[in-house]
């Protein structure tokens, strides 16, 4: 503290002293949940969906049961104070804890045990309001509940990362740290929160939305990928050709989304009345496709340029010595080197284009972008999160999956070498 | 490596025809639009299931977009029928200046003519519900300031009484909103007495003054908005008739109502049975308790008998 040599001298004797923050990470954490749990408001409660509702706080809720409930609820609080508070109290003892596996393994599942908790405390607590209010009333998650559930998963996260697992492991492991949630959403047990009551009154259109979300991505992702890939080419081998390409890209980049669905109607129609029979229309899929194929380009397009550029000149120059004709030095030296950047471009555009994929609700194409849409212009923010959630679950399942994809191609990559 | 590009090219045409396929299969159906607000889906709900138990077959394009949106698609034959507005009419064939707009069945006719000449589209009968601009007024405020028609606003605001109005851009500029009921009834409106909100949904200005968010007390609303009731407001009355009448009316396509006569048959005494009152009890149902449009649209038809 006094200068440099004590710094270095007290770091020996700092590992000795028994009672030091050895997980700062954790500590931060836990110390953000509790200004969270003390000064955001865990559920809301509103006359109807419309409206903003006020704010109940997490130790709000035990007076609530205790009032509510009588005599037979008397048991409630001092589960639910359990809940939280052994998990609590774990992850409170391994902050003081050296790092080791045992330590981030208990500490992942305190915290999952800790986001179940707050869950489904949010769940019940939530019917308990509703039950003594008229059916038009909301309970919505408040901040607070959000907070607490994020810092939790943030802590299971974080731990997991420490235990340094295998990709295919790490995932398994996360999704099992999110299955009780998932479980709890099935049970019926959150039925009585202002989400699911939302979910409840637009089950059709929500389960035909995720598919037609899919069905969006997957429809641009492929022609953006057949034309991506040899602009891609063309623009890392003839360096002219490329200043005019990304600054077309770039420009068509900017150009609003609702804008160009507007411009596209007549031609696309026109084009419809050309080919009868092709189903190209003026509304629906198609303008948004051609949309979120124009937005993938950019990505698809540099991340292939930047990948074959990276590919060092001397390798090249070695394979052209040794007698490749340049198509078997492009596929048999380029290619595979270019491969993770190519990618690492692909991933982007992908989980970029799940979120975009929302905007072509307003051409009429659906997805999960008609819930977003729909909440939003009747200011129903229950119903922007029933559209919202699922987009982002999309996008991290996307990700996920091309971490999947990624550590596949590695273990590909380095067999011959063994 | 040919042999891998050809099976790319394969497979890429093969999801291509998959894709294609699915529209061109409901081809010959009736393609039923609407705006994205809550009463265009609820009308667009009612003409689809109308027209299916009168034995049409329908696609549904509800939702589709905003107003601009769903016209193009009307006249680009992207869609075959969608509710419409008569006073839109004015603005959609450049004749804001005649009068007939403000009477429902002069607009009516107007439209009805100059649409099925200029565009080849025929406007069925609408309902008699009127969904115009209007102002309303927190009923906390109407109450104890004695605010039943414009008139009393004009009065309230002239004699400097309190007031705050959400709206949105449009109908702060549009010289046929709030600049015609200023000048209709006297009174003129500070730009501190404005809150100005982005896009044309009344959802949110009437939230804005239920909540009284910065000191806001009035709102911009529709003739038929369904939870203004609920959320205590009153509409100030527009007893000198400043406004178009805003009358929906199912729109169609003036070849295929040729095709398929029955269209008008069937939807003539649904549209007629959806008075003011009753449009704004089921889109009460819709934005105020969050039930779904298709729903309410059901249950409205079967228990008037208008299907089974």
């Amino acid at each position: 503290m006094s200068g440099a040599p004590a710094a270095v001298a007290g770091r020996p004797a700092g590992a000795a002293r028994p009672r030091r923050v050895r997980q700062r990470v954790l500590a931060l954490l836990l110390v953000a949940a509790l200004a969270a749990a003390a000064g955001l408001a865990f559920l809301t409660v509103a006359p109807n969906r419309l409206v903003t509702g006020t704010g109940v706080l997490l130790p709000a809720l035990w007076a609530g049961a205790a009032g509510a409930a009588g005599a037979e609820g008397a048991a409630w609080p001092a589960i639910w104070l359990m809940a939280l508070l052994l998990p609590t109290a774990a992850l409170v003892v391994a902050v003081w804890l050296p790092p080791s596996r045992a330590v981030h393994a208990a500490v992942v599942m305190a915290a999952t045990a800790l986001l179940t908790s707050f869950v489904a405390l949010a769940g019940a607590g939530a019917a308990m309001r509703a039950g003594t209010l008229p059916e038009i009333a909301r309970v919505s998650l408040g901040g607070g509940c959000w907070v607490l559930a994020l810092l939790s998963w943030l802590a299971a996260g974080d731990a997991l990362q420490r235990l340094r697992l295998p990709p295919a492991r790490h995932l398994a492991a996360h999704a099992a740290v999110l299955l009780p949630v998932v479980l709890l959403l099935a049970s019926g047990a959150l039925d009585a929160l202002s989400l699911l009551k939302e979910y409840e009154n637009r089950q059709d259109v929500f389960h035909a939305a995720g598919w037609r979300h899919l069905q969006i991505v997957l429809t641009a992702l492929l022609p953006a990928l057949l034309i991506g890939v040899p602009l891609g080419v063309a623009a890392a081998r003839q360096p002219r050709f490329a200043a005019p390409l990304f600054a077309t890209l770039n420009l068509l980049q900017t150009v609003p989304s609702i804008a160009l669905f507007g411009l596209m109607i007549a031609p696309l129609a026109t084009l419809g009345e050309w080919l009868p029979g092709s189903g190209v229309r003026g509304i629906g899929l198609w303008p948004a496709v051609v949309a979120l194929v124009i937005y993938a380009l950019l990505p698809i397009v540099h991340g292939t340029a930047a990948g074959l550029q990276q590919v060092p000149a001397a390798v090249r120059e070695a394979a052209t010595g040794m007698g490749l004709t340049p198509r078997q030095c492009f596929w048999r030296v380029d290619v595979p080197l270019a491969l993770p950047v190519l990618l690492a471009g692909l991933r982007l555009t992908s989980v970029q284009l799940v979120g975009l994929a929302v905007v072509a609700a307003l051409i009429g194409a659906g997805g999960y972008g008609a819930l977003v849409f729909q909440g939003l212009l009747s200011s129903a923010l229950d119903l922007v999160l029933l559209g919202v959630l699922p987009v982002v679950a999309l996008a991290l399942a996307v990700d996920a999956g091309f971490t999947l994809l990624e550590a596949g191609l590695r273990r590909w990559r380095a067999e011959p070498a063994v | 490596m040919n042999l891998t590009r050809r099976s790319v090219l394969t497979v890429t045409l093969l999801a291509m025809a998959a894709l294609a396929a699915g529209p061109a299969l409901a081809q010959g159906a009736v393609r039923v639009g609407s705006k994205i607000d809550t009463e265009g889906s609820l009308l667009g709900n009612i003409i689809i299931q109308t027209l299916e138990a009168g034995g049409i077959k329908t696609e549904n394009r509800l939702q589709l977009g905003t107003t601009k949106i769903v016209r193009s698609a009307l006249i680009a034959g992207e869609i075959d029928i969608y509710p419409e507005y008569t006073g839109n009419g004015a603005f959609f064939l450049a004749d804001e200046k005649n009068p007939a707009w403000k009477n429902a069945s002069a607009g009516y006719e107007r439209v009805k003519a100059l649409d099925a000449e200029k565009n080849k589209l025929v406007w069925l009968r609408p309902a008699p519900a009127n969904n115009t601009w209007a102002i309303a007024v927190r009923s906390d405020v109407a109450q104890a300031n004695k605010l039943a028609t414009l008139d009393d606003l004009g009065r309230y605001v002239a004699g400097g009484g309190k007031l705050k109005l959400a709206a949105s851009a449009e109908f702060v500029e549009r010289p046929d909103a709030l600049p015609a009921f200023q000048a209709a009834y006297g009174f003129k409106l500070r730009q501190d007495q404005l809150l100005t909100l982005a896009g044309g949904d009344t959802a949110l200005t009437i939230k804005t003054a239920a909540e009284q968010t910065s000191g806001v007390n009035a709102a911009m609303a529709y003739g038929t908005d369904g939870p203004l009731a609920a959320l205590k407001l009153v509409i100030m009355e527009d007893s000198k008739g400043v406004q178009p009448v805003y009358a929906p009316a199912p729109v169609v396509r003036a070849d295929l109502l040729a095709r398929q006569p029955k269209i008008a048959t069937l939807l003539e005494p649904v549209f007629r049975s959806l008075d003011g009152a009753t449009l704004q009890a089921l889109n009460a149902q819709i934005a105020l308790e969050g039930q779904d449009a298709k729903k309410v649209a059901e249950r409205y038809l079967k228990s008037k008998g208008f299907i089974r």
